[in-house]
């Protein structure tokens, strides 16, 4: 599925350059759910910003190749690039707050996904059911704007009342009469094509009410809420890839085993490959088929779950699995890798 | 038995929500009657979820915010007879500074709780020249940050030319400066990695051992809790459902909420029953209007949905809403107290 083969990554800083990663290889097969787990700052999530080509200005990519299904996607153009980006690998961010966009509703956000990678599925959908593409008939400006157009009026309506000048204020008692009369008439139409398929991205990551959610905006949902639909929206593309970056990291252990359970289910469902980027060694144990340790910008093993953590070969694996407190009192061995220091 | 420092009881901290016009509609229940005692020299643990009162319960015990009803009664090992009251709301400004000189925090975030503009030195230095301990402040210092690991060469530095770690053991030797009884630790590791984590957490305990320290220890990191707890309380929503001692709790645990916490940590052991917790978190809020103020105790839309998901798939679950019922403590076996039928 996703190949990557000595990868190499620098930052252009100030200070000089910063090597993020040296020689990176990973190899992700069709329907795999991958572990790549390390400490803060040892390349994970450059790792998957550079196949993605999403580093920011500073970070340039000096060197390696990433194939996606065999195809060399290291230097692809910005379109192609583009319908990889949601249409063939969907991404998942740690915080999913500040990946969602604030003042976007749910429906808007999926709904562009949408637009740009399943544009054939939606006109299909809709000449089938005979039913408007992209936007139902209402006429609807945001809430936002209702809002203001409405207080004007009223407030200029009042303000003609106060100065005995009923007349003046006809006009805008009209206004208000057809916004609400445009209501009323436009009540029954139904929902456009767009607007069943975010329905439907909804319900495939477990959300209630969908219709209701999706005329939500980000930060009225709860924070696990907010994380599923994150998770429909990388899904919305119909991508053959999913890489999440720290999924749970900002959840409540319950709430992250209802995440995890539900991207296993779906990994399952779609025959999915999965890229699990996470610090918790605890949820690549319990997730994955198969991990990578990252250190100081380098695989330094790679191996099925069950070996990694039953006979680790590394000497920082085996620090990394002994620093963690596994029940029991005994003085926990602290690795002498020491602390992070600047690369 | 050990004595105890400090007890808890009944405490209740509602927080008001008012609406526009300014009036009361709802309440939010952060600590609920919470009973508990503290033990000298021991770890005290508390966990739960984001929104349960962890950190309620802890500001509530440094009187940063002033309770509903209920108390926390003081030892006279805190007070030394000193005081005309153990009852800390009753403190005057003079005693509640003396208690403060008692009971040390350290914060979740290193970086939020260091002031990026002060040297180190004047950092750690503080609350000595708050409390008017300026004799040898020099040595003091350099002591205090040797005992945390860290040497007289940091003194002229800044928050930022120190990793996060590092960080964290300025903030533990700012806390210890004035040689505190108690020191409540509000989620000390979660910021940090597995190895720095582990750092820490060996301090910490040297640190207890050398100045017979009492902790008290919040987190939702089960496995840290397991490793420096002596007894635990488990809370939610305002509520301790069950307490215990750290090994009975972990080997025979009875709530429901516990089981499911329990199961719920990634753990390296696949084959280990798992049970998962359906719904949402709820929301604290209890309104005023009779009509809204029960917690649905039925199944809702979303559960039932979940339910549907992961039936067959031989998972154990409970349903978030049969937790809302409240039922008295009850013990259930030696110091085992848990709310259950």
């Amino acid at each position: 599925m996703l190949e990557i083969k000595d990868l190499k990554t620098n930052f252009n800083t100030y200070d000089g350059v910063v090597k993020a990663l040296n020689g990176v290889n990973l190899t992700i097969k069709d329907g795999e759910i991958f572990g790549l787990v390390g400490e803060t700052g040892s390349g994970k999530s450059v790792t998957c910003y550079s196949a993605l080509k999403l580093l920011p200005k500073t970070g340039e990519v000096v060197g390696g190749n990433i194939l996606l299904n065999g195809e060399d996607i290291t230097h692809a153009s910005e379109d192609r690039l583009r319908q990889i980006r949601g249409g063939e690998i969907g991404i998942i961010f740690q915080d999913p707050l500040s990946a969602l966009n604030p003042v976007m509703t749910v429906n808007e956000q999926i709904g562009e996904i949408l637009v740009l990678h399943q544009d054939s599925k939606i006109k299909e959908l809709a000449s089938e059911k005979e039913i408007p593409v992209y936007k139902s008939e209402k006429w609807k400006a945001s809430p936002g704007v209702e809002f203001t157009i409405m207080a004007f009026c009223i407030s200029f309506i009042s303000l003609f009342i106060m100065l005995g000048q009923f007349t003046f204020s006809l006009p805008f008692l009209f206004v208000v009469g057809m916004m609400f009369l445009r209501d009323y008439l436009q009540k029954d139409i139904p929902d456009s094509a767009l607007d069943l398929m975010v329905i439907d991205a909804l319900s495939r990551v477990k959300l209630p009410n969908p219709k209701q959610i999706a005329q939500s905006y980000p930060h009225e949902l709860s924070g696990g809420m907010q994380q599923r639909v994150m998770i429909a929206m990388a899904l919305a593309g119909k991508a053959k890839m999913l890489i999440a970056d720290e999924p749970t990291t900002a959840l409540d252990v319950t709430i992250q085993a209802q995440i995890l359970q539900l991207i296993k289910d779906i990994q399952k469902e779609e025959n999915m490959s999965v890229l699990l980027i996470t610090h918790d060694l605890g949820v690549v144990a319990e997730t994955c088929e198969k991990v990578a340790v990252m250190y100081k910008g380098k695989i330094v093993e790679e191996n099925t779950v069950e070996r990694i953590f039953r006979h680790p070969k590394h000497k920082y694996t085996r620090a990394l699995l002994n620093a963690i407190p596994k029940g029991g009192k005994e003085r926990l061995k602290v690795p002498d890798v020491g602390e992070m220091g600047s690369i | 038995m050990s004595n105890k420092i400090l007890s808890i009881e009944g405490l209740r901290k509602h927080f008001p929500v008012k609406n526009v016009w300014g009036t009361d509609i709802a309440l939010v229940k952060a600590l609920d009657g919470v009973d508990l005692e503290i033990e000298e020299g021991k770890t005290f643990g508390i966990v739960g979820e984001s929104g349960c009162g962890k950190t309620t319960l802890m500001r509530t015990l440094l009187r940063l915010v002033e309770p509903t009803s209920g108390s926390v009664v003081l030892s006279d090992e805190i007070t030394q007879n000193q005081f005309l009251s153990n009852n800390l709301e009753e403190l005057t400004n003079e005693e509640l500074r003396s208690f403060r000189r008692q009971i040390g925090v350290v914060f979740q975030d290193p970086m939020g709780a260091l002031n990026p503009r002060m040297l180190i030195k004047d950092i750690v230095s503080e609350p000595l020249v708050i409390h008017g301990k300026t004799e040898n402040m020099r040595d003091r210092v350099i002591e205090l940050l040797n005992n945390v690991g860290l040497g007289e060469e940091h003194l002229y530095r800044y928050p930022h030319e120190f990793s996060g770690g590092q960080r964290q053991r300025i903030v533990i030797a700012r806390a210890l400066a004035l040689e505190p009884k108690i020191l409540v630790l509000d989620e000390p590791t979660s910021a940090l990695d597995v190895s720095v984590q582990a750092q820490i957490l060996n301090l910490l305990n040297d640190l207890q051992e050398k100045y017979n320290l009492t902790y008290i220890f919040i987190s939702h990191d089960l496995s840290v809790i397991e490793y420096m707890c002596d007894r635990l309380a488990v809370m939610y929503l305002g509520r301790v459902v069950e307490e215990a001692d750290t090994e009975e709790l972990f080997t025979n645990p009875q709530h429901p909420y516990t089981k499911a916490l329990l199961s719920a940590t990634p753990n390296f052991n696949k084959d280990k029953e798992k049970i998962m917790i359906l719904g949402d978190v709820p929301s604290p809020i209890t309104y005023l209007d009779e009509s809204k103020a029960k917690l649905a105790t039925e199944i809702t839309e979303q559960e039932r949905l979940e339910i549907k998901s992961i039936e067959g798939k031989g998972l154990d679950y409970i349903v978030r809403s049969s937790l809302n019922e409240v039922l008295p403590l009850k013990e259930v076996g030696p110091s085992h107290y848990a709310r259950v039928k």
